[in-house]
């Protein structure tokens, strides 16, 4: 009988091989473009009845040592992140590839070339190679699915973690994949208490690093004798005008370009192995080809590997650009400049006048209407127009669209940057008011170590946690503070966020209303000057559940009323709805009702009382 | 065949481009398309890439797509170049003077580029009490209509059935016949 069939997201066909593969333990930190995995593990988990745990670790360093012991036991486990996770988990993933572990230890980094929803467009192959640990670097779902399986033998065979670094356009391609069936893996969990091979003390270190660098050699020499599936030519040329050897994402890209140019002189290595590079593979092939040409996403880490670079172009010698997605429009134009040939993308003329004529520009990201994290900005800085606001990583970063975000740096550094804030200030005896704002998720990943150090050293701030019940960016998960958990039938614990604040040893803790405008305003006010007397932080939490959630909440529908409007903008700048925009012809304020949600929070924000409530004998 | 997909950040263009992954699922079709997940989400411009045939790439280049649907007509007139000539579009306008526009009609015609243009709002104020939720099965329903992309309304119809939740099935079926109707009544 066929498999059966299935169009799905990258992610979900990854997810799938996770629990085809006999996965037990499987953990995640939500984070684009990896955050389907980890839903989609337990989806499969429940309509395939595995016994897999499924669950959201508080950050990625937790998800990733939770992982990491059960495979000390012998259970197959699994990390998903996205790239700047692994910053995150670095410490148990740079000691934890010298271990010795029993059962497959599979961890999935997803990276955002481009970037389209991240901080940075680091290369997790690259941390691969620094940690010394193997990586899978996918072309298509369908290849990770495979690779997936493979990893975790090969994990088991050289007993070392192994990582899978799907980027963006594989987490979020959509492919038909064919499932399979599960292994049944009989493995209780045994725990061989060994001090040599589980406690990573300096004098075990002067054994297992050997150790480590000979399992990497071992596995190097497997890439280049047993995984010809995942690094091939095509085709096959003795000597084509043009090599290029492309890695991921990036030799999907080179196929469908070279087939809809048609082109025969130019041959192709796929590498599906970037760490460690099967070098002999890479060489023969170079040494065939006057002209190579490395393809590969973000940084040049094919490229690195390879020892004699001077036929080669790439990221390295800046042939390729060093940053940004290799998308399809900029590899036809690197192909046709290696090849020496003219080339130009031109717009159309008629094209482009009509688009400068309708001015039409891409829309950004923008808070949802009713979002309440606007409402609660709006009166941050009706408390404190000349506060300094640090901020964090979550859709609240958008409140950059507001003023009310001065820096974003990573995930609990909004509690960390007020700190120093408010020391650079106090040394010249200048206090400013520093309201910090957090989002739920992000204080439980890496704001509780901040605070902690704030009560401890005495620093004076608001931290604003917006409490959205929800971890909203990367599209809707629980976390601690929801106590809900992946898996059918799995109940976690809710902590309210109330208690851990005041467990840090804050005494300033008011829980509030995000509509409440006015209300809040009052708090932070009162907030800060707590604060200041006591020299210690103080914390407002925002509460509103975020508008995904599709909770009931009563319909305010608004109006401007343009006899009252005289055009200034002050709701575009510092409100910005996507319900309320700006018609420049008119120079007046509208309500766009194909966005607009009636939440009637903007009734409190025109200084001129130009937004109404529409009453029932007008509609 | 390539397909692309655009418009604003919460406006289902995931569910529509799920929906041409289930025909062609039926059909046993090979199938590679990219999606948009994340930051860029939240009300900015979203764009997705879905092709059927033996594709590796999941990124459509610019002149290679046969079909345009478009939620919005800003992020239409963005997103035109990947329409290869004489290739079809659907398009849900709320501004229909840009489309007077002298350069963009000089556009269209010379690339014999067909585009059906429906004010989807006013579709769903009149019949579906203004849930614009219902706007990107609308669009696939006019799609249906036009018989453009090689897929059948009936197609198109029993992908909706099979993805829509229990709660949203009528509706969308009904959204569905809207879009078709749009067009007969052009």
């Amino acid at each position: 009988m066929a498999n059966e069939k299935a169009v799905l997201l990258g992610n979900e066909a990854i997810a799938r091989a996770v629990v085809e593969a006999g996965c037990e333990v499987a953990c995640a930190y939500p984070g684009t473009p990896s955050s389907e995995i980890l839903p989609a593990i337990a989806k499969f988990a429940d309509s395939l009845g595995t016994k897999t745990v499924v669950e959201w670790g508080t950050n990625e360093k937790v998800a990733f040592e939770v992982a990491m012991a059960a495979s000390f036991t012998g259970k197959r486990s699994c990390v998903a992140m996205k790239h700047v996770g692994l910053n995150v988990a670095a410490d148990p993933f740079m000691s934890g590839a010298q271990f010795d572990i029993e059962g497959g230890l599979l961890l999935i980094v997803a990276d955002d070339p481009g970037p389209h929803s991240s901080q940075t467009e680091q290369d997790s192959r690259l941390f691969g190679l620094f940690a010394k640990v193997p990586v899978f670097d996918p072309s298509s779902a369908r290849e990770a699915m495979e690779m997936v399986k493979d990893a975790y033998d090969l994990s088991e065979k050289h007993k070392i973690p192994v990582m899978l670094r799907p980027t963006v356009r594989v987490d979020h391609c959509r492919q038909d994949i064919e499932f399979g069936t599960p292994i049944e893996l009989d493995r209780p969990a045994k725990f061989s208490k060994d001090v040599k091979r589980w406690v990573c003390l300096p004098a075990h270190v002067k054994i297992t690093h050997p150790k480590l660098n000979q399992k990497i050699d071992a596995v190097r020499d497997d890439f280049a004798h047993s995984f010809s599936k995942y690094n091939y030519e095509v085709p096959a040329q003795e000597k084509a005008k043009l090599g290029i050897i492309a890695g991921g994402i990036s030799f999907a890209v080179v196929m469908d370009l070279l087939a809809k140019m048609g082109r025969r002189d130019i041959s192709v290595l796929k590498i599906g192995t970037p760490h460690p590079l099967p070098v002999d593979i890479v060489s023969d092939f170079i040494n065939r080809h006057e002209n190579v040409l490395v393809l590969e996403e973000t940084y040049p880490v094919i490229e690195m590997q390879i020892l004699d670079r001077t036929k080669v172009k790439g990221r390295w010698n800046g042939f390729v650009p060093r940053a940004g997605e290799l998308v399809p429009e900029v590899v036809e134009e690197i192909i046709h400049k290696a090849l020496g040939e003219e080339f130009s993308i031109k717009a159309d003329e008629d094209l482009k006048k009509a688009i400068e004529e309708l001015k039409v520009t891409p829309k950004p990201p923008m808070l949802c209407p009713g979002c309440p994290h606007r409402a609660s900005f709006f009166a941050i800085r009706k408390a404190f127009p000349d506060g300094i606001y640090p901020s964090d990583i979550g859709c609240y970063t958008l409140g950059v669209n507001q003023k009310t975000v001065d820096t974003s740096l990573c995930m609990g550094a909004s509690v960390t940057q007020s700190s120093g804030f408010y020391l650079a200030h106090k040394i010249d005896g200048k206090l400013r008011p520093v309201i910090a704002t957090i989002g739920d998720s992000t204080f439980f990943h890496m704001g509780l170590p901040g605070l902690v150090n704030a009560v401890y050293n005495k620093h004076a701030f608001v931290l604003a946690i917006l409490d959205n019940r929800i971890t909203a960016m990367t599209g809707g998960q629980p976390h601690p503070g929801t106590g809900e958990k992946p898996r059918k039938g799995d109940a976690g614990r809710a902590i309210p966020l109330e208690r851990v604040v005041k467990g840090c040893g804050v005494e300033f803790v008011r829980t509030v209303r995000s509509y409440d405008i006015e209300e809040n305003v009052k708090v932070l006010q009162e907030a800060w000057e707590y604060a200041k007397e006591h020299e210690e932080p103080a914390v407002v939490i925002f509460s509103h559940p975020c508008m995904l959630l599709r909770q009931e909440q009563p319909k305010i529908p608004v109006r401007v009323n343009h006899d009252k409007c005289i055009g200034c903008k002050f709701c575009i700048n510092f409100f910005n709805c996507p319900g309320l925009v700006f018609d420049e012809s008119a120079k007046k304020a509208f309500i766009d009702s194909r966005f607009c949600v009636k939440c009637g929070v903007c009734l409190n924000v025109c200084p001129h009382g130009a937004i109404e409530v529409i009453s029932e004998e007008g509609r | 065949m390539q397909y692309i997909i655009v418009g604003l950040g919460g406006q289902g263009i995931l569910f529509a481009s799920r929906v041409l992954g289930q025909i062609a699922l039926k059909r046993g079709e090979n199938v590679i398309g990219s999606e948009v997940h994340g930051m860029a989400q939240r009300g900015g411009s979203v764009i997705s890439h879905f092709k059927v045939g033996p594709y590796k790439c999941p990124l459509i280049s610019a002149g290679d797509a046969d079909v345009l649907l478009a939620f919005d007509q800003n992020e239409a007139i963005r997103n035109l170049h990947f329409l290869k000539d004489g290739g079809h579009c659907v398009i849900n306008v709320h501004r229909r003077e840009a489309f007077q526009n002298e350069s963009l009609k000089t556009y269209l015609a010379k690339r014999k580029i067909d585009a059906f243009l429906l004010n989807g709002y006013e579709i769903l104020n009149e019949h579906m009490g203004g849930n614009y939720l219902f706007l990107n099965v609308l669009i696939l329903g006019a799609m249906g209509g036009l018989n453009i992309g090689g897929i059948s309304f009936e197609e198109i119809k029993e992908a909706v059935s099979t993805l829509s939740p229990a709660k949203f099935r009528d509706d969308n079926l009904k959204a569905l016949e809207l879009g078709k109707n749009a067009v007969h009544a052009s």
